[in-house]
């Protein structure tokens, strides 16, 4: 029994858990757009204000979201000493033996986290984490839709996605179950030299992708039954219809971006 | 001998993340050495969270297991030896075949076990026989046998580590019945050449009925009875209760008794049952 | 506000006849270069709102023949004639292929590689979607199609949540979306438990007697096979047994030497025969065997004393 989520959809019903997948897509790539518009600290403040905003409407909680930004603690470390040590401004703050630390290198360092956190904050808020990935799926594929016209396989990119969503959990059980039944029998996958381990796999590959092949014959006869013939005259359950509250989102978004570039322009500031 | 005692037993799947769930709630229960005891019980009652903790493929949250009085955990990294002792067929172990032959893939667990290719060529052959695999099959690629097949050599690959415990999760499942008879009849075979104990996980009451001495019941986690097959089935509605149900040969008897026919109330199998109504009716022979 | 139901009973029409006949079907497959012959010259007819049950030991040719029916496999010779379209006929359209497909729904095995979406509801849409349904209708189709299989609750979970039973009602939702007049269930209650079988057992009784449905299911449980109207035994592709549950299993020792077996009523009231002890009646359920032996022991002037209670 593994309890494996695909992704980091956080089951709610907020606004943003409610916006049409396709205006989320778009909505994301505006937002993250807006972030690199930022040139001054006002403008930078405006977008920690907004990305805290975000996570407040979507009702996620602050330590889910915190919890989403440990993996790329190790990046913004990385670029935060590479600034600090690296940059080279005029005002010189410390300098001792071959180190120079200037009030630009801290500010780049800043700007760079605070830039970094928004990117993941905001497409988590828009996307992973409000957004099944089945409809994330949906929003792409009819997003895409207008590319059919070039003869791009928009459908089956998409139905593809759908089959691996579905797929994933399964065989991921499978290869737990696979591996306990074959330590049954005294295989060993953890001590050896690297050779050794490499061979003690061969009895979970041979046996997984012998039932990957075999769920996916049967998989296709399902569909076939199910009287599956690609995308051509097919017809959806849901209908996506996009509301008020989409425009209006849209509408909020793009405003920002705009509002950011007049605070960059008129508003006095450290420029960055 | 072969004597399995569990003590106080809990396990939690996924502990301290909100996904956690209780598998086994305090279950205490013996297996004596020897017997063929079923395992029976709904889908997430606990069976086979149970059996996999009997061959120490996973570790009690609380409590312990017991193999002839010795704490199976008493020295974790010996583990891997226990399981050589208590051999688990788990649930569809066709899929696990993976050799190129199928005489290889019976050989996988003695050669694991260090024994040398004399000694792993003579289990190969005895688990081939007890579970009718045919000595012309086990030069072919296990993955051109039949279903039935399949299973047999993959429950030979178990059986050839001679296991003192030999158990599984149900063996005879998706099988016509004469592969039911065939996978059954192989495994007493090897329990009565080997005197080994036999646990096996099954959801038909009838097959339970007709192999095994003792029942363990679980339901909700928790052990729910454990006797012998007269025990019970004879508690109809308290099996009905945790979604399981008596041999079809039970409920006729339960029906006739009900009607005032004076018939035991031991009744589990076909032959009993003739047997009961040829002296009550006084059967007149050919 | 909807007037009828999308998903309509189709007992009673057109019973002029079989809705499917099959005559000298012939098919196998190739082997490396040899051909491994599966059915051999089978022919049968099923009446439209029959139950059959279709019996045989493992590799007798009964999923063959449930995938030659609906066309995901063509036969080599012989002619298959379904709702009186010959579908065995070269010339037949794509389009008729897929409405053979929808008319004859297959629900198999595993049921986990039956489910196409992550989320119920949009499984059973998957069916109605390919057949280009408007989308309201779907959705209609959807809502009551699940109704019938009792998960509406679940419209949506995710399927690899759900236990097998569940999954297996998803999976057959999926097939009466599509509105079929016909389903074929291929060894359906295999995988399941004893609580999932029932569940999936009474949905196919209650398809058949309440909506008219067709239904053949290929099966090794006796008890589901002595459920059904009819009984096909196949035994290495050919048709070795047909007729009532009664009839069929009023051969134990034919059944027994294709590797079959008879329900344990049934057994007993054999084993009861043969020790001279007559007992009259078919005895395929543990009532019709209880009643049966009563009377046998009523004749012979054996006391009843029914417990107080």
């Amino acid at each position: 029994m593994s309890s494996i989520t695909l992704g980091q959809y956080f089951p709610g019903n907020s606004l943003l858990h409610r916006l049409d997948p396709r205006f989320k897509i778009v909505l994301a790539i505006l937002y993250i757009t807006a972030s690199f518009l930022c040139k001054n600290i006002w403008s930078f403040a405006a977008l920690a204000i907004s990305a805290v905003v975000l996570v407040l409407v979507s009702r996620i909680p602050v330590s889910i979201v915190l919890r989403g930004l440990r993996p790329i603690l190790f990046i913004m470390l990385f670029t935060v000493v590479l600034n600090i040590f690296l940059t080279r401004g005029e005002t010189l703050l410390v300098e001792f033996w071959v180190i120079r630390i200037y009030l630009e290198g801290i500010l780049t360092a800043v700007s760079m986290v605070l830039r970094i956190t928004v990117i993941i904050v905001g497409t988590g808020m828009f996307l992973t984490y409000t957004t099944t990935p089945i409809a994330l799926t949906d929003g792409i594929e009819r997003l895409l839709s207008p590319l059919k016209v070039f003869h791009l396989p928009v459908h089956e990119f998409a139905m593809m996605m759908t089959i691996a969503l579905r797929f994933i959990p399964l065989l991921i059980e499978e290869t737990e179950k696979i591996m306990a039944a074959q330590k049954a029998r005294g295989a060993d996958f953890s001590t050896g030299s690297l050779l050794q381990r490499a061979k003690a796999l061969i009895p979970i590959l041979v046996p997984l992708f012998v039932s990957a092949f075999r769920r996916a014959d049967e998989l296709a006869v399902a569909m076939e039954c199910r009287c599956y013939r690609g995308g051509e005259g097919r017809t959806r359950m849901t209908v996506l219809h996009a509301t008020a509250a989409d425009w209006l989102m849209l509408a909020a978004v793009v405003l920002f971006g705009v509002s950011l570039v007049l605070i960059n322009r008129f508003a006095p500031g450290f420029t960055l | 001998m072969n004597t399995l005692q569990l003590e106080h037993i809990s396990y939690l799947y996924s502990a301290g993340t909100p996904y956690e769930m209780r598998a086994l709630d305090d279950v205490s229960l013996t297996i004596r050495g020897g017997t063929v005891t079923g395992l029976i019980g709904h889908t997430g009652s606990g069976k086979s969270t149970l059996v996999q903790l009997l061959n120490g493929l996973n570790r009690p949250t609380e409590g312990r297991v017991l193999m002839d009085g010795v704490d199976i955990w008493e020295k974790p990294k010996e583990i891997a030896r226990l399981r050589y002792r208590v051999g688990l067929v788990m649930q569809y172990p066709e899929y696990q075949l993976f050799e190129e032959t199928v005489r290889a893939d019976i050989a996988y667990g003695p050669k694991n076990m260090g024994l040398s290719p004399e000694e792993v060529e003579a289990r190969v052959l005895e688990a081939a026989a007890f579970a009718g695999i045919s000595p012309e099959m086990l030069d072919q690629s296990p993955f051109d046998l039949s279903g039935g097949q399949k299973r047999r050599a993959a429950i030979a690959g178990i059986m050839a580590m001679r296991p003192e415990v030999l158990v599984l999760d149900e063996p005879a499942a998706g099988l016509d019945p004469q592969g039911r008879d065939e996978i059954l009849g192989g495994i007493r075979a090897y329990r009565e050449k080997s005197g080994s104990t036999v646990i096996i996980v099954s959801h038909s009451m009838e097959d339970m009925a007709r192999y095994c001495d003792e029942l363990i019941v679980m339901a909700d986690a928790k052990l729910f009875m454990q006797g012998s097959c007269e025990e019970i089935f004879s508690h109809p509605e308290e099996l009905a209760a945790v979604g399981l149900d008596v041999p079809q040969i039970t409920r006729v008897a339960q029906l006739l008794r009900k009607r005032g026919l004076a018939l035991p109330e031991s009744i589990y199998t076909v032959e009993q049952a003739a047997a009961a109504l040829r002296r009550l009716m006084g059967g007149e022979g050919k | 506000m909807r007037t009828e139901p999308a998903i309509q009973s189709t007992k009673g029409r057109d019973l002029m006849e079989p809705f499917i006949q099959v005559e000298n079907l012939s098919y196998a497959y190739e082997e490396e270069g040899a051909r491994r012959p599966v059915l051999r010259d089978l022919s049968f007819a099923v009446e439209k709102g029959e139950y059959v049950a279709i019996l045989g030991h493992n590799g007798s040719g009964k999923s063959t023949l449930a995938k030659l029916l609906n066309l995901i496999l063509t036969p080599d010779s012989g002619k298959i004639v379904i709702a009186g379209r010959e579908i065995t006929d070269p010339n037949l359209t794509e389009d008729e292929l897929y409405e053979v497909r929808r008319r004859m729904g297959m629900v198999f095995q595993n049921p986990d590689n039956q489910l196409v979406a992550t989320v119920v509801e949009e499984d059973v849409a998957f069916g109605p979607e390919n057949l280009g349904v408007p989308s309201e209708e779907i959705r209609q189709r959807v809502d009551e199609a699940l109704a019938l299989v009792g998960m509406q609750k679940y419209a949506r979970h995710e399927p690899h949540r759900l236990s097998g039973g569940q999954k297996q009602r998803i999976a057959i939702a999926g097939i009466i979306a599509m509105l079929p007049d016909c389903i074929i269930f291929d060894e359906s209650t295999a995988m399941l438990d004893p609580m999932g079988r029932r569940d999936v057992l009474r949905i196919m009784d209650n398809l058949n007697r309440e909506r008219g449905i067709t239904v053949l299911t290929i099966t090794h449980y006796m008890n589901e096979a002595a459920r059904a109207d009819r009984v096909l035994v196949l035994n290495d592709g050919e048709l070795y047994m047909q007729g009532t549950p009664a009839e069929i299993f009023s051969h134990p020792d034919e059944l027994a030497a294709i590797g079959l077996d008879v329900p344990q009523c049934t057994d007993l009231v054999h084993q009861l025969r043969a020790a001279g002890i007559a007992v009259e009646g078919d005895c395929l359920t543990p009532a019709q065997c209880a009643d049966a032996i009563c009377a046998a022991c009523a004749a012979r002037g054996i006391p009843f004393n029914p417990p107080q209670s």
